[in-house]
């Protein structure tokens, strides 16, 4: 098992360095002026050439990897282009935000996709199953933007049973930070109304940005169900007498969940890589709109942070799911 | 009966989601506070000497104090850290008398030392605002405190009242306290700008409490300002990316102010209860810009057949009327702005003036805009437009960045943008219009004409009513020999819940200050 983890933590050590090269090469070739993007269309030229020169922007490509890697060894990200501000300290500020939204998220999604996906295999062919396979049809093509836009509009505006955008109301004080996480960091600070505040907030965004990933997990989970119920062995649990949620649970959910889990794995990675609509709709200050700016502004330093980052995320979500394989398949684990 | 349990747990839990939350409680936001939502990711610096984005120079407005200020109208210089002032003969030398007991948030003293160290601050940091401070002060020792409350300031040329108001009353040199700049400064950084980016030093009506980056600024009122105590408590400015988020958001009362709808959506708040929309043109403008360095736009024929061939009333329709028609290069409601607008579309006389300039066979040109809308659009219509009189029109949308470094690299053939005033007096857009020797907007299409004479004249002209004809006399020679066609003068607008009193917005920054608003 150890040899099998060394392995693999190399494997994703030589992919992020990939990713690392051509995400530098990428994002310098392309044309377009850093300097000018940021500073705007009416700047001088001769603060522009200084800012260039002070970035090292007017050196060599080849020379300026050469520096960053140099510097990234060091564990300096370099500087924001943008913000001005290391790009380390950024994504601290930015990613927690993230995580607590993938978090709620994939809750909602695994909790209501596994649900809704055993509900439709378990009555294949019932009005509930032609619903569930409809709705998810519909779910899948909504864009999350509108959906967001929507949710909005009823429960914040005219319904008023949850608040609208932004991470805790205006008027509460953000509770000291720790974590970075509003929900944790309030805990460890006791402070329960901005916790419950918090998390009330957490509930329509989570529900959005988790509908694609239910989705996804209740359409795989129901067709992996369809699959392992015709299989010998659950005529055979049946047989027995078994009532049948032991049969549901426990034999079939089982032997289904190795795909079900290498899906959940990957709606986790990439919903950690920031939703840059939904955190847009629900004005969450998260890695999505962070990422995309720094795009936008060929900043350079931000983007090689983020790609990293995700990279990181990545490489993290696919161990921890070979992981759970090797320990749900023997199999796995002595090849 | 398996499957129907399943059911219930569902609907079960559903329930329970849905009304287990207690309707949310919001709306009406308490009477001394004011919740702005708008865009505030545009802030890199708040330190006045490099604040030059929308978000930070109004922040800096509400913490900091300038030696002068604009009378509402952008016609007078009034005071403000400066009691009074006396011009030396030549309009070169300004003296200021400061103000006596005036303290900044730290509780020390504003005083001659400060002024002069702030000035000279901008000098010895050169970033991107420093532009609007070394055009006009050659240096750093120009700037002379003279005993503990008069301030001496000596510009290169003569300097009519708005022109020193432009430099002086700019937030770029707002005063900042030294004590504090010291006090933060470290080897690496020995004027304290990356401690002052996101702290203050200010005199101004608002403290800034805190920044949290794209999420939100707090400011608190400074109860020994010295025009008195602001009448608000605290300012809140809400980071709201979608429009449609603040929209809502400033229905429920969750927030006082929407500064960032779609024009379509300050159209529609219009005359809704509770709600006012309140607009102002801006001194920017939106043009088309000709390259005379590409062969067909040498020619002031062709260059003014594209003026004729334009269908102005439509591109006003397609901006949803969020601007002030307009065809001169000083915006309206600035100093000189010369009302003419002559073009509108005709055809023949637009195919008259090709066939004159030898080009009745048209030609092909590329029009380069940025992606926003409704600029895709405009494109659209103008490649239409220019269709009728034989120039066959290829659109290409870039990225912001990209289409700058093309314009700036006389690389362009055609291009949609925008301009907007550093400060409120005409110089500013004569400069970047006109003037080659700038190289600004005029070098960048290569359009080198004598009359920069005209604008390096009119700067310093100290005769208002003198100075103005100069200005007008620019616009027209711009308005028929020029490379531009200037569409509109964008306007500014701002939704407010009802009960806020006395916020406007301004035509140079995004409001005026918040010292005087209060809620009902």
């Amino acid at each position: 098992m150890g040899a099998y983890v060394a392995r693999r933590l190399l494997l994703a050590a030589v992919a992020i360095f990939g990713v690392l090269v051509i995400t530098f090469f990428l994002s310098h070739v392309v044309p377009g002026d850093p300097v000018a993007a940021i500073l705007g269309p009416q700047a001088p030229e001769d603060v522009i050439e200084a800012l260039r020169h002070r970035w090292g922007l007017d050196r060599p490509i080849p020379e300026q990897f050469l520096l960053y890697l140099g510097r990234l060894a060091r564990g300096d990200f370099g500087q924001s282009l943008a913000t001005h501000r290391p790009v380390l300290q950024d994504l601290k500020e930015f990613f927690p935000a993230t995580v607590e939204l993938a978090t709620a998220s994939i809750l909602v999604g695994v909790a209501a996709g596994l649900t809704v996906g055993i509900l439709s295999a378990v009555s294949r062919g019932s009005w509930l199953d032609h619903l569930v396979r409809f709705v998810s049809l519909i779910g899948l093509s909504m864009p999350v933007f509108w959906l967001g836009l929507i949710a909005l509009l009823i429960f914040y505006y005219g319904l008023g049973w949850l608040p609208g955008p932004g991470q805790i109301d205006v008027y509460l004080l953000r509770p000291p930070w720790v974590t970075g996480l509003i929900t944790v960091d309030a805990l460890i600070a006791g402070d329960f109304e901005v916790f419950r505040n918090a998390l009330r907030h957490l509930v329509l965004p989570s529900i959005v940005l988790g509908s694609h990933a239910m989705v996804g997990i209740a359409r795989i989970t129901r067709a992996s169900m369809l699959e392992v119920l015709g299989q010998e062995y659950i005529k055979t649990a049946r047989a027995k007498g078994l009532p049948e949620r032991i049969v549901i649970l426990r034999h079939a959910l089982k032997n289904a969940l190795l795909p079900i889990i290498t899906v959940i794995g990957i709606y986790y990675g990439s919903l950690l890589e920031g939703a840059v609509l939904t955190e847009t709709v629900f004005a969450w200050p998260g890695l999505g709109r962070y990422a995309t700016s720094a795009i936008l502004s060929q900043d350079f330093a931000a983007i090689m942070g983020v790609t990293i980052l995700i990279a990181l995320i990545f490489s993290l979500a696919n161990l921890t799911v070979d992981l759970a394989y090797a320990f749900l398949n023997p199999k796995i684990r002595y090849e | 009966m398996k499957r129907s349990r399943y059911v219930l747990v569902i609907l079960v839990t559903l329930a329970l989601l849905v009304t287990g939350w207690v309707p949310h409680v919001n709306g009406q936001v308490a009477k001394t506070l004011l919740v702005l939502g708008r865009l505030i990711s545009d802030a890199v610096s708040l330190d006045p000497a490099q604040a030059f984005e929308f978000t930070s120079v109004w922040v800096d407005k509400q913490v900091y104090d300038t030696l002068v200020d604009f009378s509402k109208d952008f016609t007078r210089a009034v005071p403000m850290l400066a009691r009074s002032w006396t011009v030396s003969p030549d309009g070169r030398t300004y003296t200021f008398r400061l103000r006596s007991g005036v303290k900044f948030h730290s509780g020390n003293p504003v005083d001659a030392a400060a002024v002069e160290f702030s000035i000279r601050r901008v000098f010895r940091l050169k970033l991107t605002p420093s532009f609007i401070v070394t055009s006009f002060i050659e240096k750093p020792e120009d700037v002379v405190a003279v005993g503990r409350d008069q301030v001496r300031i000596t510009f290169n040329q003569p300097m009519p009242e708005t022109m020193m108001a432009s430099v002086l009353g700019n937030p770029v040199t707002a005063i900042v306290d030294p004590a504090v700049v010291q006090k933060n400064a470290t080897p690496d950084d020995p004027l304290a700008n990356k401690w002052l980016s996101s702290n203050d030093a200010g005199s101004g009506p608002f403290i800034l409490r805190s920044w949290r980056r794209n999420v939100r600024i707090d400011l608190e009122a400074f109860p020994d300002y010295w025009r008195g105590r602001p009448k608000l408590n605290r300012i809140i400015l809400l980071e709201m990316p979608e429009p449609t988020t603040q929209l809502l958001a400033l229905q429920r009362g969750d927030i006082d102010a929407a500064m960032s709808l779609l024009p379509r959506q300050y159209r529609e708040l219009a005359g809704q209860k509770d709600i006012v929309v309140k607009s102002s043109p801006t001194f920017s403008l939106r043009y088309l810009a000709m390259n005379v360095g590409y062969e067909p736009f040498s020619k002031v024929q062709v260059r003014n057949a594209v003026k004729w061939a334009i269908d102005y009333d439509a591109i006003k329709r397609i901006w949803e009327d969020a601007i002030d028609p307009g065809q001169t290069i000083v915006p309206a409601r600035m100093f000189g702005h010369l009302p003419d607008r002559p073009y509108r579309k005709n055809v023949e006389r637009a195919r008259s003036l090709m066939r004159e300039a030898g080009y009745e066979r048209g030609f092909k040109a590329e029009l380069l805009t940025v992606p926003d809308p409704p600029l895709p659009d405009v494109a659209a219509k103008i490649k239409e437009d220019l269709a009728a009189i034989g120039i066959e029109v290829e659109v290409k949308q870039l990225r912001s960045a990209d289409l700058l470094g093309i314009y700036r690299a006389q690389k362009h053939q055609m291009v949609i943008a925008r301009w907007g005033a550093d400060y409120p007096d005409p110089d500013n857009l004569a400069k970047a219009f006109a003037d080659y020797d700038m190289r600004q907007l005029a070098y960048r299409n290569q359009w080198d004409h004598p009359v920069k004479q005209l604008v390096k004249q009119a700067v310093g002209e100290l005769d208002r009513k003198k100075r103005e004809e100069v200005y007008k006399r620019i616009q027209k020679i711009v308005l028929d020999e020029g490379p531009y066609v200037v569409f509109a003068y964008p306007l500014r607008q701002i939704a407010l819940r009802a009960n806020v009193k006395g916020l406007e917005p301004s035509p140079l920054y995004e409001t005026y200050d918040l010292f005087e608003v209060w809620k009902e």
